[in-house]
């Protein structure tokens, strides 16, 4: 019985970082059109921005606030050398998008070496919720997790920013003829879509094995989360990510993390075969 | 290469393939046994770029899963000629067999997926994820599946025979698989010219176009990618008998990731150009790895992305066109206008 409670908050944590790594791309595809591949990248950034600090004896937490803003940084810098040439050629840009990628994963390798590297965890201690013991650190990613998501939908929602992203998102010459600065946009988007995947990075790390190929292991399925969910609405990503990072924690839990990868991709494609429109998406025209 | 040779060579396109002809022709004369194992391989590589080449640059499908089908005719091959399948034994685990079957299993694979994949309207971008995770899959599956060796892949392939004679050294080993590439590279060839190869390039360049005039589009989504897909197992099968070994990694993202580069950086539109990337990539991986090690894959992937945005066409795409534009201007006005 505790196990399963256990088990519970242990899906809830990997699932609020999925939709963090999820929401990211999303806005990316949405605004831009661009389907970011080097997001997973991003995530691996964030992650061994933390493993520097750790090693130059900085700590944890120094890492986990440089870790967004680096790779925000780094992402704006790709926006301005790669992305904006390519805003008219879908498929180019996930090809060059693809490129970067496999660049970042080859200069962590030179950096950092192949091999999976482990940090000391920040905050090693359990408390007692609801009769469980549950440690600390994983309270503290939910919280984190909830609290930028939230700050997401608020931005997009409730902000003139988010308003003029909305526009843009719907009719992009209509936008920019109402005098919505679409380029700036599309750099600031990249870039804060860029920093949550470092901040999701940097938060995962203490809980696994920094590798140069984590970041695949949270493209894929956020990437199947949005298309699970609907690439239209950021609710879409919600509920993608529910269904795929459940999936997964459950047959993980039942059987083994393979299987789980098996089982949950396979499933989802099928469902985004099934419903190309997303689970949440209502009618979506191209 | 001055313009003016390039402008002579790619008037005369026959002369051009002779001259590539010949050249991997007299290629083992030069007598260094390394290189011609090497060469070997390299053009095992080759077929399987034509595979894509087919599938991306003439049908515009953009599969990021491509080694699926790669590692899935390899894996049939070792399986088959091992005599590791029930109820396939006796005559039909002999090479040949298992090549072929190797190659209708593929084949047949991929008219199911392509079934499920193109009637279900996914497109584009879409499709690349869906073949991406795919890809993950399948070698996933080959790590975890004891039966046909796990993670440790599959070693002992028996070698194939022709007049009664096992084909096990260096050089009919070559001709034997350079062979393979002349009669998969004519015959792709000949599919792209055909009047269905037409309708293929028509479908790429505006699907709805292409629709509206009464094809059924789907469909010939799925034969260009099973026809793809056939090649890249036959090449699959191939490697299987050349190195006498096969693992999941032949199977998985990695393999997928370097075809998409070889074939991007040659010219995805032109099969010969394909042909070439996979081999030129190949070649420079075997010299400069050891000097640039770790670097080397950093140099390949910026240097691809560089390709993407200024060189869409690839390092050879340009010089191998053959009449650019030709087949797409004859097709009735549904082709590349």
């Amino acid at each position: 019985m505790w196990d399963i409670g256990i088990q519970l908050l242990h899906s809830l944590n990997y699932i609020l970082v999925l939709v963090l790594v999820a929401m990211g791309l999303v806005i990316i595809f949405g605004l831009m059109r661009v389907i970011n591949m080097a997001h997973g990248e991003f995530f691996l950034l964030g992650a061994y921005t933390v493993v520097l600090t750790s090693q130059r004896g900085l700590g944890f937490w120094p890492g986990l606030v440089l870790a967004p803003v680096i790779v925000g940084l780094v992402g704006m810098v790709i926006e301005w050398a790669v992305i904006r040439h390519l805003y008219h050629r879908l498929l180019d840009s996930i090809l060059a998008t693809w490129g970067i990628s496999i660049a970042i994963k080859q200069l962590i390798i030179i950096f950092f070496g192949p091999a999976g590297l482990m940090i000391k965890p920040p905050l090693p201690q359990s408390v007692h919720i609801l009769g469980l013991v549950y440690p600390v650190y994983r309270l503290f990613i939910m919280g984190v997790s909830v609290a930028v998501i939230a700050l997401t939908f608020y931005l997009f929602q409730r902000t003139d920013f988010g308003l003029g992203a909305r526009a843009v998102i719907a009719n992009r010459d209509m936008a920019a003829a109402l005098g919505i600065n679409t380029r700036r946009m599309n750099r600031v988007t990249f870039t804060f879509g860029s920093a949550l995947a470092g901040l999701a990075g940097a938060v995962m790390a203490p809980l696994m094995s920094c590798d140069p190929q984590m970041g695949l292991g949270f493209f894929i399925p956020a990437f199947l989360s949005i298309l699970v969910g609907g690439a239209g609405a950021l609710s879409g990503v919600l509920v993608g990510g529910a269904v795929v990072g459940g999936g997964d924690s459950l047959i993980s839990f039942l059987f083994s993390p393979v299987t789980a990868q098996i089982v949950v991709f396979s499933l989802a494609i099928v469902l985004i075969r099934i419903r190309p429109q997303g689970l949440v998406g209502g009618r979506r025209h191209e | 290469m001055s313009n003016a040779a390039a402008r002579t060579l790619r008037a005369h396109p026959l002369a051009l393939q002779l001259v590539i002809l010949a050249g991997f022709a007299l290629f083992p004369l030069a007598g260094d046994d390394y290189l011609v194992v090497e060469l070997t391989q390299y053009l095992v590589y080759g077929i399987f770029a034509m595979g894509l080449s087919l599938v991306w640059g003439y049908a515009g499908i953009l599969c990021f899963g491509h080694a699926v089908f790669f590692g899935l005719g390899a894996y049939v091959m070792a399986l088959v000629s091992k005599g590791m399948v029930p109820g396939i034994g006796g005559a039909l685990a002999s090479g040949w067999a298992a090549m072929a079957l190797a190659v209708a299993v593929v084949a047949l694979f991929a008219v199911l997926l392509g079934y499920f994949l193109f009637y279900g309207r996914l497109s584009g971008p879409y499709l690349g994820i869906v073949t991406l995770a795919i890809s993950v899959i399948a070698e996933r599956v080959a790590i975890k599946w004891y039966y046909i060796g796990g993670y440790n892949g599959l070693t002992g392939i028996p070698p194939l025979s022709l007049g009664g004679r096992e084909i096990i050294d260096i050089v009919p080993m070559y001709y034997l698989i350079a062979s393979f590439a002349v009669g998969v590279y004519l015959l792709c060839r000949r599919i792209v010219a055909s009047p269905f190869g037409t309708i293929v390039a028509a479908v790429r360049d505006n699907e709805d176009r292409a629709e509206f005039f009464g094809y059924n589009t789907a469909y010939y989504k799925i034969v260009i990618f099973a026809v793809g897909a056939a090649v890249a197992g036959l090449a699959g099968a191939l490697f299987a008998v050349v190195t006498e070994f096969v693992s999941p990694t032949m199977i998985g993202f990695g393999m997928s990731t370097e075809v998409l580069i070889w074939v991007a950086l040659g010219g995805k539109e032109v099969l010969l150009a394909s042909f070439l990337g996979a081999l030129l990539v190949r070649a420079m991986e075997s010299f400069l790895s050891d000097v640039l090690t770790y670097y080397w894959f950093l140099i390949l992937g910026l240097f691809f992305v560089a390709c993407v945005m200024f060189f869409p066409r690839g390092v050879f795409g340009r010089l191998l066109a053959a009449r650019p534009m030709a087949t797409g201007a004859k097709a009735g006005g549904a082709g590349e206008t």
